[in-house]
């Protein structure tokens, strides 16, 4: 996908230890139980945000490859994911909030999937919000432009991306191409 | 082994998880004491990682996680490293580790993780370690990098933390010092916020101000220079069984086990965890000081100046006989140097770390650090832990915070009650989204919650030792 670079160059960075005070909270639990070597990618409705205070979580419905409607089960209801990142209070920081992300919202996200197959995972990167729809659009109410079929926000104008991350794409090349396999020192 | 200081981490080294240099730097009291200020038997600073681990960088707020040739290790997926010879069965590939007790002096049993390496080997805080036919690829940490048992142990003579503390007072009143209280200038310089000692340097915290290093503070508690043998050689059987369990559900099931991701207690020694806590808001009057910190800000220490601790009961307490969470502590002032006791503790344990007993006391030094000119630097944190239960001997962590601010500015500091969203789903932690139903077991708070998890959904087939039978009365 085409996912903008919000921190090319990252990986070369010098951290300097002021860096580091600006690290979210990271020891709630073990990330162990996400399986880093995968990325999803999602673009979906946001259905609750729960403004947690070890890790906020955000709740959506992922949206079909259409774009027309969300994914639904055998009953008929809409599947739900979770997407789980740093505190509440550190993810305000980075301007993601339940105020930011009203129930409606279509965004998308990327994530490192649960080992066990249930739909939640661990934010990888920025989050992109669609744009809003022009009033007249969208019958007077707030509503969300979907991105085209088979797109994410990130190909929308008007767009935002909102958070500070790293492109998942690059980071899962950087993790196989410089992956060997097997030696010693 | 002793090594010399070298920077292998290509992020910078300047982040938590890939730290190799440390703030060793020990009290300034002005005088030969009988119980505190005394030096380190070794500084972390001139030991390496032991690895094995991807080291994690942060940047603009964001995790960055390593690749692997950035690994801090000896060898990885399924290699054994030079000159080493594994065993026939370690960790990574027993059926039951109960039963290789012996095993487990040996480091190669833990294929020379040291304890931050095991927990690591699936990535809990970073990449995974563990290899592509987990877990008997699991990497390799260095088999010759182990900070030394002299330097965790306690220096001083005493048998228990009551004895540490009368002496420690005796010694005060002797000298004139007992009871004197710090002046309303210096309680204003302890007040305020207090960085995390990974987010100063030694430079910052240093009140000599020859040590000019850049590098974050650190110390040995969460245990990133260690050989696992080498900390279980400070527990007794029944612990070192314990800490093995730990490790093995960390670095063979994947099956980790931290109180806080259900709402679980943090436990009193999460105070000296890492990423546990985070920077300290210090209120300090005359005749108490609060402490309120942890990542989750959940954290109050309350020091109770110049009250006694009954001591008619099972363990000596402030208040009723009822173990606390994160006990009860009396202190005494010596100028603006603050002297403490803790006991009545809930024992719990720490992950990746080892557990502790309701018989773990504390003897706690706040020293402030000044400059040469005489100016409030932060607080020297010397600490010395007493569990005849747990641990052989009394051990000692050293930190020291530097102060950042006072409270006239910056967040302020919210007390955070934890909600939980995770919840043990077959013996795994699991986010769980609202409306779900799930089965579940309550968990026995005072029984090793932890354990029964484990036990009960990745041991089978184990013999574990049989405990007391309470019901026997033969």
């Amino acid at each position: 996908m085409n996912m903008k670079r919000t921190a090319r160059g990252l990986v070369a960075a010098t951290l300097t230890a002021a860096a580091i005070a600006a690290v979210p909270a990271y020891a709630h639990h073990s990330f162990s139980i996400f399986d880093a070597s995968q990325t999803k990618t999602f673009t979906g409705v946001v259905t609750r945000v729960n403004p947690d205070a070890n890790h906020l979580q955000i709740f959506f419905a992922p949206m079909n490859a259409e774009r027309t409607n969300v994914e639904r089960g055998a009953d008929g209801k809409p599947i739900i994911w979770a997407v789980e990142m740093a505190g509440s209070a550190a993810s305000a920081q980075q301007g993601i909030s339940v105020s930011e992300f009203p129930a409606g919202t279509v965004f998308t996200v990327s994530l490192h999937p649960l080992r066990s197959g249930d739909p939640a995972g661990a934010r990888e990167g920025a989050l992109y919000k669609c744009p809003q729809k022009a009033p007249a659009q969208a019958g007077g109410r707030i509503q969300w432009q979907p991105p085209p079929a088979g797109k994410n926000c990130d190909a929308v104008q008007g767009s935002t991306a909102i958070g500070a991350g790293f492109d998942p794409a690059q980071q899962a090349q950087q993790s196989q191409t410089a992956r060997p396999a097997g030696g010693s020192n | 082994m002793r090594q010399v200081l070298k920077n292998t981490a290509i992020f910078a080294a300047a982040t938590l998880l890939t730290s190799v240099a440390a703030g060793q730097q020990i009290a300034n009291t002005g005088f030969k004491s009988v119980g505190r200020g005394w030096p380190l038997a070794a500084d972390l600073r001139d030991y390496q990682l032991t690895g094995p681990t991807i080291p994690v960088g942060f940047a603009n707020g964001a995790v960055v996680r390593g690749s692997w040739d950035q690994f801090v290790g000896s060898a990885h997926h399924g290699a054994a490293p030079k000159g080493v010879e594994p065993l026939p069965v370690d960790l990574f590939t027993t059926k039951d580790f109960y039963k290789d007790r012996e095993l487990w002096k040996d480091p190669r049993y833990f294929r020379c993780n040291s304890p931050a390496g095991i927990e690591e080997a699936w990535g809990a805080n970073t990449t995974a370690t563990i290899g592509d036919n987990p877990p008997a690829s699991a990497a390799w940490g260095y088999c010759d990098r182990d900070y030394p048992r002299e330097g965790i142990v306690s220096p001083y003579p005493f048998k228990t933390a009551q004895e540490h503390y009368e002496a420690l007072l005796a010694e005060t009143t002797k000298r004139g010092g007992a009871h004197h209280r710090p002046t309303a200038e210096q309680l204003e310089d302890w007040t305020g916020r207090y960085a995390h000692p990974g987010n100063t340097t030694d430079a910052q915290a240093d009140w000599t101000g020859r040590n000019k290093s850049n590098s974050p503070q650190s110390y040995w508690y969460r245990g990133r220079h260690n050989q696992i043998p080498t900390i279980l050689s400070l527990l007794t059987p029944e612990y070192q069984q314990r800490m093995v369990q730990e490790a093995y559900h960390a670095g063979n099931t994947n099956a980790p086990q931290w109180p806080s991701q259900y709402c679980w207690p943090e436990g009193f020694m999460r105070r000296w965890h890492e990423f546990a806590v985070w920077e300290w808001h210090i209120i300090a009057a005359p005749s108490v000081v609060q402490i309120v910190t942890g990542v989750a800000r959940n954290f109050i220490t309350t020091i109770h100046v110049d009250r006694e601790m009954k001591t008619d009961g099972s363990v000596p307490r402030l208040g009723q006989d009822v173990p606390r969470w994160y006990g009860e502590t009396v202190g005494f002032w010596d100028g603006d140097t603050l002297i403490t006791w803790t006991s009545n503790i809930q024992g719990w344990k720490v992950h990746s770390a080892f557990e502790y007993s309701n018989k773990m006391q504390t003897i706690e030094i706040y020293t402030p650090n000044r400059d040469r000119s005489g100016r409030f630097l932060g607080l020297n944190h010397e600490a010395i832990f007493y569990d005849p239960e747990a641990l052989v001997e009394p051990i000692r962590i050293i930190r020291n915070y530097v102060k950042t601010s006072g409270f006239d500015q910056g967040d302020p500091y919210v007390f955070i009650d934890c909600v939980q969203t995770i919840f043990p789903i077959e013996g795994r932690s699991t986010p769980v989204s609202p409306g779900t139903v799930i089965e579940y077991e309550v968990p026995d708070i005072y029984g090793r919650p932890w354990a029964h998890i484990w036990e009960k959904y990745f041991e089978e087939g184990m013999e574990k030792p049989k405990g007391e039978d309470i019901f026997s009365f033969d």
